[in-house]
């Protein structure tokens, strides 16, 4: 019994695993049916991207937009600015799951962002606008450091920076008196 | 189905850990509720009511506490304290009589003026009534043949002393006089007696050369008025109250027994009549009589018998009597065999029977007083009974056996029941007089701190070897340790973590001298029971001055100068000095060697100097506090006088032991306000006319640190005080001296502070030391003061090990017999006055001032107790930071364990380790179940979707 062959499967198994065949050159040729219109995006775009490599744009226009784009970016964390605050206000100063962890994506951006200023700026690099990106670059930063400001406001306002005398307590040590007195009272 | 029977197994656990829940009472504290040594003629059996079958043991003590003890247990039914009502003026010396009638449910009392009845079902007052001036010398129950008299309850007849002698008639109801018979012919009065029909006054009458004659005045029970009078001739014999042995009281043929100087000869005479039957006393022992003590009933049916006991320094016997009723004749009916050693008798009666019960160490002896027959005799359990002084005995004759129960009160001060011839129990009533207690300290914990501080001293490689020494010798417990194991582990599952401390310091015995010259040592694990106790003084009293504590011994230092070493394990005496110069008080001090312990003399000087930087500071007995080098003991470094008219009457410092967790006191606006924290601080009470003042000094100079007085203040109510950490407290009565101040019982809470301003150090800023004597900066005080509802006898301060946990401050309250610990934030001076706190207040847990303190109901350690007579409350650290043992003595004692800040380092009642492990074990089957199941259906998944 084993040593028969499986029987062949059948044909429309067969049929459902092959692929479809090609459609033919006549069925090609067959006109779209009436209001049917065929999109024209990929011939476009491959006809634009044709256009820029057969005709480069001029340079100095290339570089106003990577400038405009690269203002774009750095100004991006100014708008989260006012959102931010009002969140960080209206969390309240108490020690909550919540309000932890609104700091510590508070804290997280800014910093992955200082991080990342090289690779962001990156793709606008180029010998034109280096010098202009500088800018650019430090109005970045400073806007990360007003969000990373933020954060540090309300991580004071939590009462979690030891800036107080209070915190440093610990560290104080009790006066010693020279002479120590045996009470014999009775 | 797995899963179901999981949860099952799960829910079943749940109700057994509940179930474990119970109270704590009973098991973090023990109480012993004491009356003291009970008086000898005023302690008997009697059924509290006409209705009840069992009888209860009452007694006024020598303490003047009046109580009903119950026989089977010897657990106390109730108690009152006489000296609480009775003035406190006139008689000091006066003794307490205690009377009641059986049929009646009514107990007659009197001590010095005050006379009170009391139910003695349940303690409480039916009457009482003062006579100013008045002396009461005796009480009787007057037991009238007439039956027109209510049942229910007697008529007390009560003799006066005094100015002159008075009888008076009170009313069993009202206590009110009913008739008063005034001797005004400068008699001694000494007793009353009573018979069916009169009332008898025995009285001394000085005769013309020396001695006394007695004097019997016969008096009509209804009005009051003399029948008759009668004068015996015993100015031969008489020279004082105490050489009249006895006067019979409610027998039916009352009798006067006294017997001449030398005790040779007995005399008896039968009230009413005027013979005077002499006996000669047989003693052939060759040692003269010390003393003849006459044992007679007191019920009106019973025999007219009694019992002569004679005592000699080294045996013991004893004659017993026959009164003749109609013709008045007392004849010698036998005589008890002469024992070696002390023996006690009582009287018991039942019906007209009367029965003698004789104590002996070795055996307990029932006669009956017709015949010389012993009726039962018990031989004792060994060892030999201590010596008794007195009993008191209730026989029950069943056909011709009897059996006996004798409540005997020993010289030791203990009071024992003994049931045919068996120890029932024991009542330590000497702890009444407690006068000095300290926790044993351990002797296993300092070698281990011993090894500690060679390794300290010893180089690095040193003591590293030194440590795998001590390890390796460490492995040889190891078979015992993993032989304990299974037990351990099972017994901490059963039981919760509460009752399983004793590792922690938790159960630590204590030491207890008494005034009677023993020391007990209490065992804290099982109820405070008595796990040994020795009579450590020479003599019959002692006045013990400290107990000082070393690991494996104690030392009990006396006002004499003695001081005796004990083992805290057996109670055995290592070493006894003999005293030299009487002491006042002892300071330990503790140098870089071992502490010092130095006697200071009454005048204030320390006994001898010291080599050491330290100073002492003491009292004199003339009310001066003075300071010492501890170099020099011949002048004082400083002394303090209060100002004219005022007298120091206590002073107190700082525990030695009172760590401080945090120098500072953090703000709600995160400032620190620095305390002031000066080891070396005393506080000085001194009291004028009517007026108070605290005085808080520098022990090291002298200085006034601060002082308050206040106006007003009734010096001879409770005035106490107590100082720890940065802040005292203290507490009097005071009344209303202008429209600002306060009438009633307050209590004062100042804190000391470096300076008024947050985050300020004072002029001493950080620098890491200071002098007392050169730069001592003043402390800033901030006090506030509240109305207590009652006063406070004692304060004390609970101590925890590093002073992290929130203090309590301990408080005795003497009107309502209880203990309580006020937690230190209720008590501080910053709470805001006058308006609610604000946020930043709100957050250093300050809340509204409110001048009026109530004491809170889970204040209260002692909870429904009723714990009297507290002197002094100790406190004690434990290893557990969150716990602070409590002893409170000198009236009963009470013990317990406190946790001001909640138990945070001991699992609570409601963890249940066997759910816990259940849970785990549950959840390990679970996955063990699941794994393979859940494998598999992911192998099938891979295979069967790609078929």
């Amino acid at each position: 019994m084993t040593s028969l062959p499986p029987p062949p499967p059948p044909q429309w198994v067969v049929r459902m695993n092959t692929p479809m065949p090609r459609p033919s050159k006549e069925a090609a040729s067959i006109p779209d049916p009436p209001g049917f219109s065929r999109k024209a995006t990929g011939k476009n775009q491959r006809a634009q991207q044709a256009a820029a490599a057969s005709t480069p744009a001029k340079p100095v226009e290339t570089d106003t937009l990577k400038l405009k784009k690269a203002w774009e970016i750095a100004l991006a964390p100014s708008k989260q600015i006012p959102m931010n605050a009002i969140m960080m206000y209206m969390s309240g100063n108490s020690l909550q799951i919540f309000s932890i962890m609104m700091v510590f994506m508070l804290f997280k951006g800014p910093i992955q962002g200082l991080i990342n200023t090289n690779t962001v700026f990156a793709k606008f690099d180029t010998e034109g606008t280096r010098a202009k990106l500088l800018g650019v670059k430090a109005i970045y930063v400073v806007m990360q450091l007003v969000l990373l400001c933020l954060g540090i406001w309300k991580v004071n306002a939590m009462g979690l920076l030891p800036t107080t005398r209070s915190d440093w307590l610990a560290w104080e040590s009790e006066r010693q008196p020279l002479e120590r007195a045996y009470f014999a009272f009775g | 189905m797995w899963l179901q029977a999981t949860l099952l197994l799960l829910a079943s656990c749940v109700p057994s850990s509940l179930a474990i829940y119970r109270d704590e009472v009973n098991h973090i504290d023990y109480h012993h509720a004491l009356l003291g040594l009970p008086a000898s003629q005023s302690t008997f059996f009697l059924k509290p009511s006409a209705a009840s079958n069992a009888s209860l043991l009452y007694t006024l003590s020598e303490k003047s506490l009046l109580g009903a003890v119950n026989p089977k247990d010897g657990s106390l039914v109730w108690r009152q304290n006489l000296s609480r009502s009775a003035l406190p003026v006139a008689h000091p010396s006066a003794h307490g009589l205690l009377r009641a009638s059986e049929g009646t449910n009514a107990l007659v009392s009197a001590l010095g003026d005050y006379v009170s009845s009391w139910s003695a079902l349940d303690g409480k007052l039916i009457w009482e009534n003062w006579f100013e001036g008045e002396a009461v010398a005796d009480l009787e129950l007057l037991e009238l043949e007439d039956v027109s008299a209510a049942p229910a309850t007697k008529d007390t007849v009560a003799l006066f002393g005094g100015k002159a002698g008075v009888v008076r008639r009170l009313d069993g109801d009202s206590g009110k006089t009913k008739w008063e018979y005034l001797d005004e012919s400068g008699d001694i009065p000494i007793q009353l007696s009573s018979s069916a029909t009169e009332v008898f006054y025995v009285s001394l009458q000085p005769s013309a050369r020396k001695g006394y004659r007695i004097k019997v005045v016969t008096l009509d029970p209804l009005t009051g008025r003399q029948t008759q009078q009668q004068i015996l001739s015993s100015e031969g014999d008489v020279f004082s109250a105490d050489s009249v042995l006895f006067v019979g009281a409610n027998t039916a043929s009352p009798i006067i027994v006294w017997a001449d100087q030398s005790h040779k000869t007995l005399k008896v005479n039968v009230i009413g009549t005027k013979q005077v039957h002499a006996f000669d006393t047989d003693n052939s022992s060759g040692e003269s009589i010390s003393s003849i003590t006459v044992h007679a009933p007191k019920k009106l049916e019973s025999l007219p018998h009694f019992l002569v006991h004679y005592e000699t320094e080294s045996t013991t016997w004893a004659e017993v009597y026959h009164v003749d009723l109609t013709s008045a004749l007392v004849s010698k009916a036998y005589e008890l065999p002469r024992l070696q050693g002390w023996s006690v008798f009582s009287t018991s009666s039942k019906d007209a029977n009367v029965y003698f019960t004789r104590i002996t160490q070795s055996e307990t002896t029932v006669v009956s007083s017709a015949s010389h027959g012993v009726l039962g005799r018990w031989p004792h359990q060994a060892p030999p009974m201590e010596q008794a002084l007195h009993s008191v005995s209730e026989v029950v004759a069943k056909g011709d056996t009897v059996a006996v129960r004798s409540a005997a009160a020993l010289a030791s001060g203990d009071w024992e029941l003994i049931r045919n011839g068996q120890t029932e129990w024991t009542r330590y009533e000497a702890l009444a007089g407690a006068l000095a207690a300290a926790w044993v300290e351990e002797d296993a914990q300092e070698d281990l701190a011993h090894q500690l501080e060679v390794e300290g001293h010893e180089s690095l490689y040193g003591a590293y070897m030194h440590r795998v020494k001590r390890h390796a010798r460490d492995l040889q417990h190891l078979p015992e340790w993993l032989k304990g194991l299974p037990k351990r582990i099972f017994t901490s599952i059963l039981t919760d973590e509460v009752s399983n401390l004793d590792g922690f310091g938790i159960v630590r015995p204590v030491i207890v001298a008494t005034e009677n010259g023993r020391v007990y040592a209490l065992d804290a694990g099982k109820h405070g029971a008595v796990s040994w106790k020795v009579k450590a003084a020479d003599t019959e009293s002692w006045n013990v001055k400290a107990i000082l504590t070393q690991p494996g011994s104690a030392t009990i230092h006396a006002d004499d100068g003695s001081s005796v070493t004990l083992d805290v394990s057996s109670g055995e005496i290592l070493e006894r000095t003999p005293g030299t110069t009487k002491i006042r008080s002892v300071a330990v001090a503790y140098g870089d060697t071992a502490p010092v312990t130095v006697g200071i003399k009454e005048d204030g000087a320390p006994l001898k100097s010291v080599d050491g930087q330290g100073f002492f500071v003491t009292l004199s007995d003339d009310g001066r506090v003075l300071g010492w080098a501890a170099r020099d003991n011949q002048t004082p470094a400083w002394q303090f006088l209060p100002p004219p008219g005022e007298k120091i009457i206590h002073a107190t410092a700082r525990p030695s032991h009172d760590p401080v967790a945090s120098i500072g006191k953090v703000l709600g606006n995160r400032s620190v306000l620095y305390k002031y924290l000066n080891p070396n601080l005393a506080l000085i009470t001194a009291v004028g006319e009517s007026s108070a003042t605290f005085y808080l000094l520098d022990a090291i100079s002298g200085r006034i640190l601060h002082t308050s007085t206040h106006q007003g203040v009734d010096p001879t109510q409770p005035i106490s005080s107590a100082i720890s950490e940065n802040w005292f407290a203290y507490s009097f009565w005071a009344d209303a001296v202008d429209s600002s101040s306060a009438k009633g019982y307050q209590l004062v809470i100042s804190e000391l502070y470096e300076s008024p301003i947050p985050n300020d150090r004072g002029p001493l800023d950080s620098a890491s030391n200071y002098s007392s004597i050169t730069n001592l900066p003043l402390p800033h005080v901030i006090s506030q003061a509240f109305m207590i509802p009652e006063p406070i006898s004692h304060m004390a301060v609970t101590q925890t090990r590093q002073g992290i946990t929130v203090r309590q401050l301990l408080c005795t309250l003497p009107s309502s017999n209880s203990i309580i610990g006020i937690p230190r934030p209720v008590l501080d001076p910053r709470r805001p006055i006058g308006r609610d706190p604000t946020t930043t207040e709100a957050e250093e847990g300050l809340f509204k001032y409110n001048p009026f303190l109530e004491f809170e109901g889970k204040w209260y350690h002692s909870h429904s107790r009723d714990v009297a007579g507290i002197k002094t409350v100790l406190s004690t650290p434990t290893l557990l930071e969150s716990t602070s043992l409590i002893f409170a003595f000198g009236g009963d004692i009470f013990s317990t364990r406190v946790t001001p800040s909640q138990a945070f380092d001991v699992l609570g009642k409601g963890f249940s380790k066997l759910q816990l492990v259940m849970t785990i074990v549950a959840l390990t089957a679970g996955v063990i179940i699941l794994a393979p199941m859940v494998r598999r259906k992911q192998i099938n998944a891979i295979w069967k979707a790609s078929s």
